[in-house]
């Protein structure tokens, strides 16, 4: 039993120096200030001349022939790690430049990979996107497309599915560049700008993975956040850039994604409205508190017909003048019947206008499919067909409106 | 290895559960949205119906012959010389199997985490990982899985019940799915990722109450099969069917997507493959004991520790046969399949002979030797 | 071990191999009568020592004798009044009647002696081992047999609190070196004819007295024919502490996990023979042990069963987490840092990043350098006197962390690390447990610098599966765990009420499996709707 044991003994240890070798790899150990942590990074279409700039690295000039969507600007922010302080409110200055905490680079390449390359041969430590948490895309590219971007992202392991993808009016370099006061670091606002969105019902959830996998769906298109930068650094929540495949085609204005959140029925509420009152030039706005929505599907000579009914619940948070006293529950009722009209008229614009384009960004494609198989079998069971089809398809939208609370004061 | 009975009920189940719960788990959702698109929980529910029929002719085997594992039966039921070809191929079967999710994880791990690292690193380290760990008796075989068992679960659950918030009911319908010709295929391929459960004919043996097999085998198939089907709707639900045909591992990025409350955590995606090793070594160490513990026995001899080392450099060099990544699930698929000749045909045609022959494993006796030991 | 060779004097003159080989050779004399005789043999084994006591007298007045005892060893006044004197006196009632030589014997224990462990002895190693042990030994001219009197009294320390399992509810007795005040320690807790306290000598040269307690009827036979097998196994010089003996008959040598327990606590013994243990006792040791052990002994106290069930699982769940902590925190910062920094929040990532911006080494290098200069001042602070031991340990800690920061030799972060993983290694209870555990930590801190979270998983799971393959007298280390015993939960992670540990532990495979009746259990429940709920005490008041 004892030799037994020895013997064991001996052969594990064979065994563990067969295996310490193997240990003495380290081949993935980076340490985390040896990384470039990438941030943010920005996308434009380059101009003309992009391909004298560009350096020899992914390719020799002229040997790779500029691609269809032509050749991009990439421009990606860099955290410098000495700049931001452990812990909070060490550094004293705060009110730095936010050039300090975060580093610019830009360069153009044939593909986002390309460019990445050629970056990645500028800086010494190696690019890391596992903090990437903003992706900014110009509308030129976005209306372009996406296939590029959205396979390199898609395929590359680091980067996260919680990340936000916006598309910018104009340059997206200049979001890169921006320098908000309110985050020790410009990206990170960008993302609170759109994770406060959601949490104040003024924007809809759509990271990066939502709108990868309802571009993906057969029955429904994805939607960007369509974002502008402000004189003051600050950032304005546009709209919604609507896709058609993974081409923008379209972009809404900023009450419209209202209409959208109202659609879905999305929670929590968030956006108010001017209210006009039936025969008197006296407006009041109220703020939706809760929203509820359902959809319901017949076929009506062989087109889907939708039938959605909203349901707001709403607070009056604001009266013009005193002309009108908000006592009784008469005047309740008009303000809901009010918006209810208002409202109606509002949200079948709004699917007009994706109708238009043949961007299904509601899912009205997948509710069509999930609860009528046999008919998209039938009749659709492409993406195609459905984009083609729903500019055809009804719909009746019918909105209830429950004002709830009028605050803190009595009339 | 005379070893006394000392395996329960309980750890039985656990080590049908973690053996089925593997590397598996990874590509799940894929293989069943592949074949069924939003009737991929539907495709997993058939295949572990087939599964448990092979399951369940497999314990009812162990049970007639509660004294024998399935290479000695055979040879009481259909000969010797046929049923040790038939045991060879068990053999060279679950061989393979073993280098295939040595393989499979290898990969996962060098395309996600460890990117630079060589992928015949993460292989041998897996494989010498479930070598060591083989030197064990059966009864510690027991111990080892029943002990991970709770680390199998916690992950799935987690991921499963966090990403909840983000489902979306109508990426499930319709249940029966738009397109139903690959149903078929699919259904095999899941059937296959339950092969594990062939180590039941291994463990019956050494069961304190062989007689309770069946319920073993049940409580497994129900949780092991529960846990796959509640990370395909999970993984479903989230992406909807046509996302997941764009990811190789949807379970993973699953995970990817899902954030701890409080953002403890901002990503599990790395988090969780480290505790899928432990899913991923119980299923290796399974398959390899399997192979070690079935090849004694084809010898008849008595200590299987000897071929825990000397079969290790055929394993790994099997391995590292598959090219790429593609080839790799190609054949993963097409071994699975043909598995499920050995790990249900086999033993079906076995159970018809037994009961034509009349054959049984001596029951009576054994029990009243049990009452007196 | 230089004071060894004090007691061995007798065979410096001859290498031996054997421990005294010219008492071995003698083995069978028998005293010859002859008083010179014995003088002699006794003066050549022990005569050299200056601590030997010779005097000669005469009983009686007139049969010459003389005693032996080492002088320090014994009491001085009994053995003067209690023994020479008496001796030396013949009783009234005998005085004036001829007593013969033979006769001589009877009347010596029967009628003369004051003493009441006294026997008479023929063999002559047997008073040589006697005068060693620290009786007295008279011979007397004449008779063939001598007596030997335990006159033993060695100076002992009184009973203290136990210095390192201290308890705020509970009792404060501790384990002293004298294996018979100990004895009686337990023998007042456990005032049971069950209590079986089996004797051996182990040790060649030390022959100390080890003690084996169980309690008959609950402890499963087998264990005690199993310990005593494994204790008569045992040939060694000395056995100086119990710790000698754990390292014999531990399960697995090589293993860094305590596979025996040891405690200074009477009480815990106490409860550990009640759960059908064994215990083992070492004359000249204050630690017991306890056997066979499973994990869970290790983070559990003696406090857990003292107060309320609640606030003690509580308790034992954050022993739980520190326990872990002092295993696998630094490897899962190590691995975080360099492997995978997209687990931590962004801003606290690039936070981090900046606090490590200054340091030259790899995390893994760094947690290792550090690590290892707090083991170092850790060793320091134990070996120190207990004046400058605190002083040091707060200057070390305080000083040197921040001086390490500041010269940019490691990042705050990780001084944050070590010194909570630091924290939670002494959080567990077991001394020797917590050291196995900060032991295994620096092979998963090399494996996390080499394959990140993966490694660390690697190492863990061949920790588990060595725990999980390790036994401790036959009983699986992670018992109850493993294999399941839902019994044994409900005292594994949290403690339970206590009357819901109906039976003992059913790994310990005991002969009497019930520890708490059912009535008992009961009647402590329903006896609170008693007399004095206030209702009651009003209607009285009233009528």
């Amino acid at each position: 039993m004892e030799t037994n044991q020895w013997i064991k003994s001996v052969k594990l240890v064979c065994v563990m120096l067969i295996t310490v070798p193997l240990l003495t790899g380290c081949w993935d150990q980076l340490e985390i200030d040896e990384r470039a942590v990438v941030l943010g990074v920005s996308i434009d279409v380059a101009g003309e001349d992009a391909e004298q700039e560009e350096s020899e690295v992914g390719h020799v000039q002229g040997a790779v022939p500029a691609p269809r969507s032509g050749m991009v600007r990439v421009g990606v922010q860099i955290a410098l790690p000495g700049r931001i302080p452990l812990g909070p409110g060490e550094g004293g200055g705060s009110q730095e430049d936010s050039q300090q905490t975060v580093w610019v680079i830009e360069v153009v390449g044939h593909s986002i990979n390309d460019a990445f390359m050629n970056l990645q041969q500028q800086i010494s430590s190696k690019l890391f996107f596992g903090h990437l948490r903003v992706i900014v895309i110009s509308e030129a590219l976005a209306k372009k497309g996406l296939e590029n971007v959205n396979d390199y992202f898609r395929r590359n392991s680091e980067v996260r599915r919680m990340a936000w993808m916006m598309i910018s009016k104009g340059h997206a370099m200049g979001l890169m560049r921006a320098a908000p006061k309110l985050e020790r670091m410009p990206t990170l606002y960008l993302m609170s700008t759109l994770d406060e969105g959601i949490n104040l019902g003024r924007f809809p959830k759509d990271y990066l993975g939502i709108f990868w996998s309802n571009t993906s769906k057969k029955g429904q298109e994805g939607f960007l956040p369509y974002v502008e930068m402000k004189k003051e650094q600050n950032v304005e929540i546009m709209g919604l850039a609507y896709f058609k495949n993974n081409r923008m085609v379209g972009v809404t204005k900023p009450l419209e994604i209202a209409g959208y959140l109202g659609l879905k029925g999305v929670n929590p509420a968030g956006y108010s409205a001017v209210i006009n009152l039936e025969g008197m030039d006296e407006s009041v706005m109220t703020n939706v508190t809760q929203r509820g929505s359902k959809f319901d599907l017949q076929i009506k000579n062989g087109l889907p017909h939708f039938t959605i009914d909203v349901n707001l619940e709403v607070n009056l948070e604001e009266k013009m003048n005193d002309e009108q006293l908000i006592d009784n529950t008469e005047t309740i009722k008009s303000i809901d019947r009010k918006q209810e009209e208002v409202s109606e008229k509002f949200y079948k614009d709004i699917i007009r206008k994706t109708q238009e384009k043949g961007s299904d960004i509601f899912g009205f494609g997948e509710y069509v499919r999930a609860k009528k198989p046999g008919y998209w079998n039938k009749r659709i069971k492409t993406k195609e067909n459905w984009q083609r089809m729903y500019k055809d398809a009804t719909f009746d939208v019918n909105v209830t409106v429950n004002v709830r609370r009028i605050g803190m004061k009595a009339k | 290895m005379e070893e006394q009975r000392q395996i329960t009920v309980i750890q039985t189940a656990a080590i049908l559960v973690s053996t089925i719960i593997g590397v598996g788990v990874l590509p799940l959702p894929l293989f069943a949205v592949r074949a069924g698109e939003s009737a991929a929980p539907l495709v997993t529910l058939f295949g572990m119906a087939v599964a448990s029929i092979g399951l369940v002719l497999i314990t009812w085997l162990g049970m007639r012959f509660s004294n024998k594992t399935i290479i000695q039966y055979s040879e009481d039921i259909i000969g010797k010389w046929a049923a040790r070809l038939g045991s060879l191929l068990i053999i060279v079967f679950f061989a393979v199997l073993t280098s295939l999710t040595a393989r499979e994880f290898g990969e996962v791990v060098v395309t996600s985490v460890l990117k630079s690292t060589p992928v015949e690193v993460t292989v041998i380290v897996m494989l010498l990982l479930a070598a060591i760990s083989t030197r064990n008796t059966i009864t510690t075989f027991a111990y080892i899985h029943h002990f991970y068992f709770p680390l199998l679960l916690v992950p799935i659950l987690l991921i499963a019940f966090l990403s909840f918030k983000n489902a979306e009911v109508i990426n499930l319908q319709p249940i029966f799915g738009n397109d139903l010709k690959g149903i078929m295929m699919g259904t095999m391929t899941i059937a296959a990722l339950f092969q594990g459960s062939f180590i039941l004919t291994m463990v019956i043996p050494s069961m304190r109450k062989p007689e309770k097999a069946m319920l073993a085998s049940f409580w497994g198939m129900l949780i092991a099969g529960g846990l796959y089907l509640l990370i395909v709707v999970a993984a479903v639900s989230v992406f909807g069917a046509e996302e997941i045909k764009n990811l190789l591992w949807p379970t993973l990025e699953l995970a990817k997507a899902t954030s701890l409350p409080a953002n403890i955590l901002e990503r599990l995606d790395a988090a969780v493959l480290a505790v899928w090793v432990t899913a991923v070594f119980t299923t290796l160490l399974s398959s390899y004991f399997f192979t070690i513990y079935a090849i004694t026995q084809l010898f008849r001899l008595a200590d299987h520790k000897m071929f825990s080392f000397f079969l290790l450099p055929f394993v790994f060099i099997m391995a590292m046969l598959p090219q790429n990544i593609v080839q790799m699930y190609d054949i993963i698929e097409n071994v699975g399949r043909i598995g499920l000749y050995i790990t249900i045909g086999y033993p079906g045609l076995l159970f018809m002979i037994s009961i034509l022959r009349k054959k049984r494993g001596n029951q009576n006796g054994d029990e009243s030797m049990d009452k007196i030991g | 071990m230089p004071f060894m060779k004090g007691f061995k004097k007798s065979n410096k003159k001859t290498k031996a191999a054997a421990p005294s080989q010219k008492l071995a050779a003698h083995e069978h004399d028998q005293i010859s009568g002859n008083l010179e005789d014995t003088i002699a043999f006794i003066n050549d084994l022990l005569g050299a020592n200056m601590d030997l006591t010779v005097r000669r007298f005469h009983v009686f007045g007139k049969y010459q004798a003389v005693m032996y005892y080492f002088s320090n060893m014994i009491n001085q006044t009994v053995v003067n009044t209690d023994i020479l004197k008496p001796l030396m006196y013949i009783p009234p009632h005998l005085e004036g009647k001829n007593l013969e030589i033979q006769q001589l014997e009877e009347v010596l224990l029967n009628d003369t002696l004051y003493h009441s462990e006294a026997k008479m002895e023929s063999q002559l190693s047997t008073l040589v081992e006697g005068i060693l042990r620290g009786d007295t030994v008279v011979a007397i001219e004449g008779i063939k047999e001598a007596l030997i009197i335990a006159t033993r009294t060695i100076d002992k320390r009184g009973i203290d609190q136990p210095a390192t399992e201290q308890v705020i509810r509970g009792p404060r007795e501790g384990f002293i070196e004298m294996l018979g005040t100990n004895i009686g320690l337990l023998r007042y807790r456990l005032p049971s004819s069950d209590l079986r306290i089996e004797s051996m000598e182990i040790g060649r040269r030390t022959k100390s007295k080890v003690a084996i307690c169980y309690m008959e009827g609950i402890t499963n036979p087998e264990l005690v024919k199993e310990v005593n097998t494994r204790l008569a196994k045992i040939d060694i010089d000395a056995v100086l502490d119990s710790g000698y003996l754990e390292q014999f008959i531990e399960d697995n040598h090589l293993s860094p996990f305590p596979q025996v327990q040891y405690t200074e606590r009477p009480d815990k013994i106490v409860a550990n023979l009640l759960e059908g243990r064994v215990a083992i006792l070492v004359d000249g040791s204050p630690l017991a042990l306890v056997v066979p052990t499973v994990f869970n002994q290790f983070y559990q106290t003696v406090e857990d069963y003292t107060e309320r069930f609640l606030m003690m699982s509580a308790v034992r769940l954050a022993r739980l987490v520190a326990l872990m902590f002092s295993l696998i925190f630094p490897s899962l910062y190590v691995s975080i840092i360099s492997f995978n920094p997209e687990l931590i929040p962004t801003e606290f990532a690039v936070a981090v990043a900046g606090g490590r911006a200054g340091v030259p080494f790899p995390a893994v290098i760094e947690v290792l350098i550090i690590e290892v200069s707090m083991e170092v001042l850790r060793e320091a602070t134990i070996r120190l006197p207990q004046q400058v031991g605190g002083a040091l340990s707060i200057v070390g800690v305080l000083v040197v962390g921040q001086a390490a920061v500041a010269a940019g030799f490691a990042s705050p972060i990780t001084v944050v690390i070590i010194a909570l993983t630091t924290i939670g290694s002494f959080a567990t209870p077991a001394y020797n447990a917590a050291l196995a555990l900060r032991l295994l930590r620096f092979p998963l801190i090399m494996m996390a610098g080499t394959f990140g979270l993966y490694g660390v998983m690697i190492g863990l799971i061949l920790i588990a599966n060595h725990l999980l393959s390790l036994k401790s007298f036959g009983v699986p280390y992670l018992s109850p765990l493993v294999p399941g015993n839902f019994q044994g939960m409900k005292d594994l992670i949290i403690r339970g009420p206590l009357s819901w540990m109906k039976n003992r532990p059913s790994f310990l495979n005991p002969v009497d499996k019930v520890k708490v009746g059912d009535v008992t259990a009961g009647e402590a429940r329903n006896g609170s709707d008693s007399a004095q709920t206030p209702s009651t005490n009003e209607k009285e008041k009233e009528g």
